[in-house]
């Protein structure tokens, strides 16, 4: 009776975090791409207008970024302005859950079918790395190494830790200037 | 190693073995198909190859209506249109692609055109688009290594846009796959080297990268011990028609694996320096496969020692202490393709190939890295990282 009645709010946890956690992940790309060069220069190789997402199929949450030039992007928040050019699609909240919440690699993730790739397969894999990078910046070592493939060597913690707290204070800026807004 | 989550899939009823064409006639009227067409290319009719099929057909009373034998290398949208429109004027009702990877690809791209309607092929490029059956379709694979005809994926190139088009969708599967010995008896020794190559670095990427499972492990393992038994087997007697059912049947097996577990590195480069260079798919399998496992090997030490086992036997695996079976599974194939390097000049390193010049290594390096197979390969690879497997692999 009571695993019944906790089901449903288990459910509406996982489906809000994931919410939550793509609204952090749209802006801390934005905001790495404007903190981090090596990110800049994987970005340059995607076109200018270059649309990514990431969603949980059939309809839920998402995450829209746009590469707007010089390897910079754009947090579009949840609608595109136009069909997103890559997107990655979870097949359900629970597997975007999973990755999300660090307990399943974004590769291994890819190797289980959590995920489809929707698009040109070498842009989509252009920005696993960016998102790799990503993660490997702004979370604490020990939970990064659950959540990429490889944890770069050569990231040592005063870049790590400057880089992470600028594109904190990115994102809480986003936050705020989209709450006024 | 092995997921704790994993996927598999393949409906494709294997006909495989002596008289395995014979079973054609019947497996179309299974499906209510009577007026079947050949996709093949001009290589394949010339050696002679229709012929059997053909005549297994005839013999039950079962006419080929149509027969396209003009698949280039590496088929376009325009060959698709071309194929599909002959297919409807001649009113046709199942396909039967006879060849290599060109031609079952392009079998697989008609079958959703004539199945589907319409003329633009690239209407239904991506994952997922196919929503339902299409005609019967059936292959019948003249070399032992693509595995296409177990693979949901074609791959055709759209000329006005000079871009390769992916199509993935299980209803590309075919109907059923004919594995016939006849049909790879006269391939040239270093085709049969290189496609046997190709076979066995599908199943060992398919064993060591990261979409491994238990079913796909199986058909790998087989296929890395069929190939190890047969190959050299097959290369000092050609007309050896078991031997060569060995490697059509570890072809297979492969490709059943690696498309329920995907591979890795060797693929990227293979595919990278297919595009630049120009190399055929399987030399390059053969000749990045040592210096990737090597580069892996860390990450894959269990699962690379314990395919010694296929690759030497028993003895040569009971022999070798727990520690040293991962290098000792590289060594192996160092040994087979010095082997077939010394009985038809399989290329080992790329100065070999005679092809690719050592500026292009940065090029290549570049288009690996973004090649879709890099995400299943177990180690992380920078550019760096495929700079330097190339650079190994250079001389």
């Amino acid at each position: 009776m009571l695993a019944k009645r906790i089901q449903p709010m288990t459910s509406q946890a996982r489906r809000l975090y994931v919410e939550l956690m793509f609204q952090v992940m749209g802006r801390a790309l934005q905001a790495v791409s404007e903190v981090d060069r090596e990110v800049r220069e994987e970005a340059q190789a995607l076109p200018k207008g270059f649309l990514f997402e990431m969603m949980v199929m059939p309809d839920g949450a998402k995450l829209i970024v746009e590469h707007i030039g010089e390897g910079r992007f754009h947090y579009h928040g949840n609608s595109a302005p136009r069909p997103a050019d890559v997107s990655i699609k979870f097949k359900h909240v629970t597997h975007a859950f999973l990755v999300l919440s660090f307990q399943e690699k974004t590769s291994v993730a890819f190797a289980n079918d959590r995920m489809l790739v929707d698009g040109d397969v070498s842009y989509a894999v252009r920005m696993t790395r960016v998102l790799n990078r990503l993660e490997s910046f702004i979370l604490p070592r020990i939970i990064a190494k659950r959540a990429v493939k490889e944890y770069p060597e050569n990231l040592h913690l005063p870049e790590k830790l400057i880089s992470a707290a600028q594109i904190y204070l990115k994102i809480a800026t986003h936050f705020v200037q989209t709450a006024r807004a | 190693m092995t997921n704790t989550y994993y996927e598999f899939f393949c409906p494709v009823k294997v006909i495989a073995g002596k008289a395995a064409l014979e079973h054609i006639p019947y497996e179309l009227t299974g499906l209510a198909a009577k007026r079947p067409m050949i996709v093949t290319d001009k290589g394949v009719r010339a050696a002679g190859l229709l012929d059997p099929v053909i005549a297994a057909c005839e013999e039950s009373g079962l006419d080929i209506v149509s027969i396209y034998d003009d698949v280039p290398p590496d088929s376009s949208t325009g060959v698709v249109r071309a194929i599909a429109a002959i297919y409807r004027n001649e009113k046709c009702d199942s396909i039967i692609a006879v060849g290599g990877g060109s031609a079952i690809d392009t079998g697989k791209a008609v079958n959703i055109l004539v199945s589907e309607g319409g003329e633009d092929i690239a209407k239904y490029t991506g994952a997922g688009v196919l929503k339902r059956a299409l005609k019967p379709f059936f292959v019948v694979p003249t070399t032992a290594g693509t595995g296409s005809e177990v693979t949901s994926i074609a791959v055709i190139t759209d000329e006005a846009k000079g871009v390769k088009l992916p199509f993935t969708s299980s209803f590309l599967l075919p109907n059923a796959a004919i594995i016939d010995p006849r049909m790879t008896l006269t391939l040239p020794p270093h085709v049969t080297a290189a496609t046997a190559m190709d076979a066995m670095t599908h199943a060992i990427e398919s064993f060591t990268c990261m979409a491994k499972n238990p079913l796909s492990d199986a058909y790998a393992t087989a296929a890395v011990k069929k190939v190890s038994q047969s190959l050299l087997q097959v290369m000092d007697n050609p007309k050896d028609s078991l031997g060569r059912l060995e490697l059509a049947q570890a072809s297979t097996m492969a490709g059943i694996a690696f498309s329920n577990s995907m591979v890795g590195l060797v693929h990227s480069l293979g595919h990278a320096t297919g595009a630049i260079c120009h190399l055929p798919h399987g030399l390059c399998m053969s000749l990045y496969l040592p210096y990737v496992l090597e580069f892996n090997l860390e990450t894959i030490r269990e699962p690379l020692g314990e395919l010694l086992l296929y690759l030497e036997g028993p003895e040569v695996y009971a022999a070798t202490p727990a520690s040293r079976r991962a290098e000792a599974s590289i060594s192996a194939l160092r040994i087979l393709r010095d082997a077939l390097y010394k009985r038809c000049k399989l290329p080992r390193t790329l100065k070999e190939t005679g092809k690719v010049t050592e500026d292009q290594l940065d090029q290549i390096a570049g288009m690996a890295i973004n090649d879709g197979s890099i995400m299943f390969n177990p180690k992380e690879v920078s550019l760096k990282d495929a700079r330097a497997v190339l650079q190994r692999a250079w001389a």
